[in-house]
């Protein structure tokens, strides 16, 4: 970065395309907190791992491709299920013992990180892989002002896809009313016959599963490599701090302002600073609605 | 009789002679590179002993110390950079010059002096955790959400001492060429000296904090602990508490991070990695977040384990570092300290019933 060129002055068309990729930027970071958030508000568990499912979604759509020559869209669903079953997995010999103590499982949960990431590592190897999107996702298109490749336009239905299939599993379905209930009262749903531990399992698998989805589009964004997923977790977590604990739309609409005011930030400084003042605006933030955007209660675990 | 692990005098006991062994350490090694590893050492305890406090005594779980520590080890670090520089001939770092720097920016000046220089690497760092504390306390903002508004402000911090190449060598990091010169004496990083005076300020600062939560002062920190609400309805002013013992652990942190780039004359981003911040929460962790000189002895054995595996065996150490942390929240959540807790209590198990019990 050379100091002389440190102000980017405003115009139109640059600025346009600020806001579309603050747009694209939010729809990663919403993709990426959107697991989180689910695991968060409905069993208060801080799963400093998701990052590194996301890194697991990636490998599983590399080797996938790689090894069985599975086609791409393909591979998208499958890292979800993959990743969803390694994340049952860890949810029963893990998690589970650790619910009554939230900022353990924080740390717990940073441990099998490292495991996760030093187990690729060594399984795998340290190099990037490259998992190759379909050409016609590759072009991009001209729009009016706009300018945008067509595999951020796929992420970005992919993830209004799984926010609304999400959205739907809880508000319409059964499965989603157990969940409701069990976030709402634990004892009192278990006493009326809800089977809460399973509850936990399948939410921390589902909120796994979309780590995955995360990661085998992300692989093909950048490349595929075991450190991956620290790059996504502290924003995905101020995506689901800011929104508001448990509630999704919440989720949405700050991954939406955190994306935009980090593009804009960016776009006349640079990225750097624009992270720097969007974590302190996010502390300010926190200091006058530490419960978030959208929570009524206090969230305090 | 009860559990000796208790008593106050036996605990005391324990702390002078552990300092007093570590003393004697640099005169039985003739090594100059293990005596400057074992001080490395010593500086990787204080910032155990600062996660022991923030988190084992105040149950503020802070992933950022790294940002006292980091933000020290850089003012240390141009202070050292600045005494290699010469007004005249010199005015300027070289890596300035390579980044089209043609005068000394203003964040640098102060650094000319030494001992202002110093003194600005501790107090910059406390300042900054007394607002951040006030910020979030005043809010009550609690748990989970301090975890993650420290690692925000740490991975914000990271970005920006890699990414103000012209500022702070990006990076590649500054490695001031001397080492640091106080008055006329230059304290060698492999010298016992060095060792000392790290020994010096881990000692004072332990036995200091020690002293600290044996007070009043201790007992209501411990209080708002164990249950936030219940203090405040006692008519403690909660906010202000936490803010005293986060920032005091920051001071700690900074402690050690002018102590460490005094013993390894290199400072880069690497020291406000969030892996970093958090590798010190696991050295508490597995020493007892609950002892003082448990988190001190977790880091020494953590960091003792992983010089002796080197570093053709990393990532096996790596993985066997998140396994065993694992481990240790799973099943020992006080660690080795609060193994010897229940080991302890075992011999004196016939006494009547045990005393409260002061802080470890």
């Amino acid at each position: 970065m050379s100091v002389n060129h440190f102000w980017t002055a405003f115009a139109f068309e640059p600025f346009m395309n600020a806001l579309l990729i603050g747009l694209s930027m939010a729809s990663i970071w919403l993709i990426a907190a959107l697991g989180l958030a689910i695991v968060y508000g409905t069993m208060g568990v801080i799963n400093m791992a998701h990052g590194e499912f996301v890194m697991l979604g990636a490998y599983t759509t590399y080797l996938l491709q790689s090894v069985f020559g599975l086609p791409f869209l393909l591979c998208v669903p499958c890292a979800f299920l993959i990743v969803a079953a390694i994340g049952a997995i860890i949810e029963k010999l893990l998690i589970r013992h650790l619910y009554k103590r939230p900022l353990d499982t924080l740390l717990a949960t940073w441990g099998l990180s490292l495991v996760l990431v030093q187990g690729v590592r060594l399984l795998v190897g340290p190099e990037p892989k490259n998992v190759t999107s379909p050409a016609f996702l590759n072009a991009s298109m001209q729009f009016w002002v706009f300018e945008l490749s067509w595999f951020r336009v796929f992420i970005f239905g992919v993830t209004i896809a799984a926010f609304v299939v999400t959205w739907w599993l809880l508000q319409k379905t059964r499965v989603g009313l157990m969940v409701r209930a069990v976030t709402q009262n634990k004892e009192i749903a278990a006493a009326h016959g809800i089977d809460a531990g399973r509850v936990y399992t399948l939410t921390f698998a589902y909120g796994a599963g979309l780590a995955g989805l995360a990661g085998a589009m992300f692989g093909a964004i950048k490349n595929v490599f075991p450190d991956m997923g620290a790059g996504y977790i502290v924003e995905a977590f101020l995506v689901v701090v800011v929104g508001g604990v448990g509630s999704l739309a919440g989720s949405l609409v700050s991954a939406l302002g955190l994306g935009e005011i980090y593009s804009v930030f960016a776009y006349f400084t640079n990225g750097t600073f624009a992270k720097f003042w969007l974590f302190l605006l996010v502390v300010i933030f926190l200091r006058f609605r530490p419960q978030g955007l959208f929570s009524e209660a206090l969230a305090r675990r | 009789m009860s559990n000796p692990y208790h008593n106050p005098k036996a605990q005391w006991a324990a702390y002078l002679v552990f300092f007093v062994v570590l003393a004697c350490v640099p005169l039985m090694v003739e090594n100059t590179f293990t005596v400057n590893l074992l001080a490395r050492f010593l500086v990787l305890g204080m910032l155990a002993l600062s996660v022991s406090l923030v988190w084992g005594y105040g149950g503020i779980l802070s992933l950022g110390q790294g940002i006292a520590f980091g933000l020290a080890a850089y003012g240390m670090g141009m202070t050292m950079q600045m005494q290699a520089q010469d007004p005249e001939s010199m005015p300027i770092p070289s890596f300035m010059l390579t980044n089209e720097l043609t005068e000394l920016p203003a964040l640098w000046e102060p650094f000319w002096h030494a001992p202002t220089g110093i003194a600005l690497a501790l107090i910059v760092p406390t300042l900054f955790f007394a607002a951040l504390g006030t910020i979030m306390f005043q809010a009550r903002v609690a748990g989970v959400f301090v975890a993650i508004v420290t690692l925000a402000m740490l991975s914000a911090w990271y970005s920006m001492a890699f990414d103000m190449q012209p500022y702070t060598a990006g990076f590649n990091g500054i490695s001031p060429p001397n080492p640091l010169q106080l008055g006329e004496y230059s304290i060698d990083p492999y010298s016992a000296t060095a060792y000392w005076i790290a020994l010096a300020c881990l000692t004072v600062l332990t036995l200091g904090l020690k002293a600290l939560l044996h007070s009043k002062f201790g007992l209501i920190i411990q209080a708002v602990r164990e249950d936030p609400e219940r203090a405040r309805f006692l008519g403690y002013s909660v906010a202000a508490y936490q803010v005293s013992v986060f920032t005091l652990s920051g001071f700690v942190a900074a402690v050690a991070g002018v102590l460490w780039v005094m013993i390894v004359q290199y400072v880069s981003p690497t020291a406000l990695e969030v892996s970093f911040s958090v590798t010190m929460v696991i050295w508490a962790a597995v020493g007892g977040r609950m002892s003082l000189i448990g988190a001190i002895i977790g880091a020494f054995l953590v960091n003792g384990m992983q010089s002796f595996l080197g570093d053709e065996l990393l990532y096996g150490f790596l993985l066997v570092l998140g396994g065993l942390f694992i481990v240790i929240v799973r099943f020992l959540p006080n660690g080795l300290a609060g193994l010897l807790e229940s080991v302890l209590g075992r011999f004196g198990k016939r006494a009547a019933p045990s005393d409260a019990g002061g802080p470890v």
